[in-house]
């Protein structure tokens, strides 16, 4: 995948952070409300996932942002303005939108869907095309021209997701909503459309809000989980390592799963282990079956390759160099400086 | 009409200089059809191909017009839809019967007629297009803020355009075919030769006549099988 060639943030206002001022809403004709005062901030640049059970107003949450459903009460705020001092058609244009089965027009071309909302806007045609191929690299769709002129029905799953990914970056929004946008692929193609999308999210700084219902997705991307239950209530809003290590109550722990501690895992990656680790001792009796780990792995994994191998620690590789010894119990108990490391930098494949 | 005709007219036209074929009034003669084919066929085709685009457009426009308007306002396509069958169900002779003493014998009351038979079938096939338009497109393209009009100009109405094609070869095979009925109305269209053939009674001018109206109906479908084809080339994008 080609970064260098990517956004360059004309239109980013300094202040792109969308605030949920005590936001509720009440559907016509139901009892109770799908979002309860929801209050929650997220940070400029920063990729905030809504998760939580159906019922839980999740989606509701994402659609009041883009006026796609209405508010009954409280306010949004984008970048200090109200999402209701803007008409709605307009507001809509700022914000890119993806969701799940992609929703590409099934009679564009890949480069047709991708200049939908440049058309609307009345870029040039030159403007156009050089942003269309400035995605589809930014997408890892290459080389362009083999991609332009195809249709929908002519992309696998995967790749009509990230074509879904560029057409919502198109007009290079400072806002991005995804409503489950992985949620109808196969889980390698989703593993791998999830790296890609973390990696564009890096190099692109989109404020995004991202609704999932499945909370390793949401692990594994967010910089922040708000955590939804059913009445539209906020359960928890903290990082995935606060979330997992001090669940807010006892839905949040369940919701969770028996397996947060494994989870928790996931957050660090076996090289940080090894930079944090004070002794150079290894302490790894030399079992001939130890597995060798790629450094980017998390616990979870290497821990998982350990268990298989029946081995009482790991060898961390980087490629071909071998960067030393991971024990069992470096693995279960990592290191205070390691965790949490993965929400600064890294923990891609 | 009187059944026997007067003594001396001759029933076959030319009779006496005519070939072995017409003499005999065989099944089809070639040379009688391509002898008269500038005086018998030619103008009765033109009339019929007049009277089938002219009636096919209208319905469309209408059809079209009353579809989009059900589609915007779910509830009026419940009554839409019944007027639009009820005009189908009736004879088409009976229409023309109730027609006649308000707009005469004229091409009028054969258009009007014609009109009502192509209604329903092209208001449903422009709703169901519509309606099949899956709901992920839509709501993608509402998120990224096109308004209602952009939403049936860009999505709603090339997605239906399939469906609309469809009903529309229906309903243009459908008139040619009840076109030739007008007859009874005006002295105009290929109906006008087979009646005329019928009552003679005279095998080549009725034959013939049929036939162009059955080659006509298969002229109108495979041109808009063309122009739907080239309307919607996603359709045929092949996974290469």
């Amino acid at each position: 995948m080609t970064l260098s060639s990517t956004d360059t943030p004309t239109s980013q206002t300094a202040n792109s952070a969308i605030v949920f001022d005590q936001v509720t809403k009440l559907y016509s004709g139901q009892a109770a409300p799908a979002l309860d005062s929801l209050d929650i901030e997220v940070k400029s640049g920063e990729l905030v996932c809504l998760v939580g059970p159906s019922g839980g107003g999740k989606t509701t949450a994402l659609q009041l942002v883009n006026r796609i459903v209405d508010l009954s009460s409280g306010d949004i705020r984008i970048g200090d303005r109200s999402i209701m001092d803007i008409p709605a058609i307009e507001l809509r244009r700022t914000i890119g939108y993806a969701i799940q089965q992609s929703g590409l027009f099934p009679h564009y071309t890949v480069a047709e869907n991708i200049a939908t909302v440049p058309n609307i806007l009345k870029w040039d045609k030159a403007r156009i095309k050089k942003r269309t191929s400035e995605l589809l690299e930014l997408v890892g769709l290459t080389p362009v021209d083999t991609w332009l002129g195809r249709y929908p029905s002519q992309l696998s799953g995967g790749q009509q997701q990230r074509i879904g990914i560029a057409r919502a970056l198109a007009a290079d929004p400072p806002v991005m909503l995804m409503d489950e946008p992985f949620g109808a692929l196969d889980p390698i193609t989703r593993m791998a459309v999830q790296d890609e999308f973390l990696e564009i999210h890096r190099a692109v700084g989109k404020t995004t809000l991202f609704v999932t219902h499945d909370i390793d997705e949401a692990i594994k991307m967010a910089d922040r989980i708000a955590i939804l239950k059913p009445g539209g209530k906020l359960a928890q809003y903290g990082t995935p390592a606060e979330v997992l290590t001090h669940p807010a109550d006892d839905f949040v722990a369940e919701f969770l799963g028996a397996e947060r501690g494994l989870k928790r895992l996931a957050l660090t990656t076996v090289g940080e282990v090894l930079a944090a680790k004070t002794d150079s001792e290894s302490g790894l009796q030399q079992d001939s079956n130890s597995p060798q780990v790629e450094s980017d792995l998390t616990l979870r994994e290497a821990l998982s390759a350990v268990s298989a191998a029946g081995a009482h620690g790991a060898l961390v590789m980087d490629g071909g160099s071998h960067l030393g010894e991971v024990t069992l119990h470096d693995l279960v108990n990592p290191p205070a400086g390691a965790v949490g490391a993965r929400s600064v930098e890294g923990g891609g494949s | 009409m009187s059944g026997i005709a007067p003594a001396g007219d001759p029933v076959i036209p030319d009779y006496g200089q005519a070939s072995e074929c017409v003499i005999n009034n065989g099944a089809f003669c070639g040379d009688w059809f391509v002898d008269q084919w500038s005086t018998v066929f030619w103008p009765p085709l033109v009339d019929h191909i007049y009277m089938v685009v002219i009636a096919v457009v209208i319905g469309f426009i209408i059809a079209f017009v009353a579809a989009v308007v059900a589609y915007r306002k779910k509830w009026l396509a419940g009554p839409i839809g019944i007027v639009a069958t009820f005009l189908y169900t009736l004879p088409p002779l009976a229409l023309f019967q109730l027609l006649v003493p308000f707009t005469g014998l004229t091409l009028l009351t054969v258009e009007i007629a014609l009109v009502c038979f192509t209604l329903v079938i092209i208001f449903q096939a422009v709703l169901s297009g519509l309606a099949a338009v899956p709901d992920d497109v839509k709501k993608s393209a509402i998120g990224m803020g096109l308004d209602q009009r952009q939403l049936m100009l860009k999505v709603e109405l090339p997605l239906a355009l399939p469906s609309i094609i469809s009903g529309l070869r229906i309903a243009t095979v459908l008139t040619v075919s009840i076109a030739t009925i007008a007859a009874f109305v005006v002295d105009s269209g290929l109906g006008s030769p087979i009646l005329k053939a019928v009552s003679s009674p005279f095998n080549t001018q009725f034959i013939a006549a049929g036939a162009l109206a059955v080659l006509l109906a298969f002229v109108f479908d495979g041109l808009l099988v063309i122009v739907g084809k080239a309307l919607t080339p996603w359709t045929r994008a092949r996974v290469s």
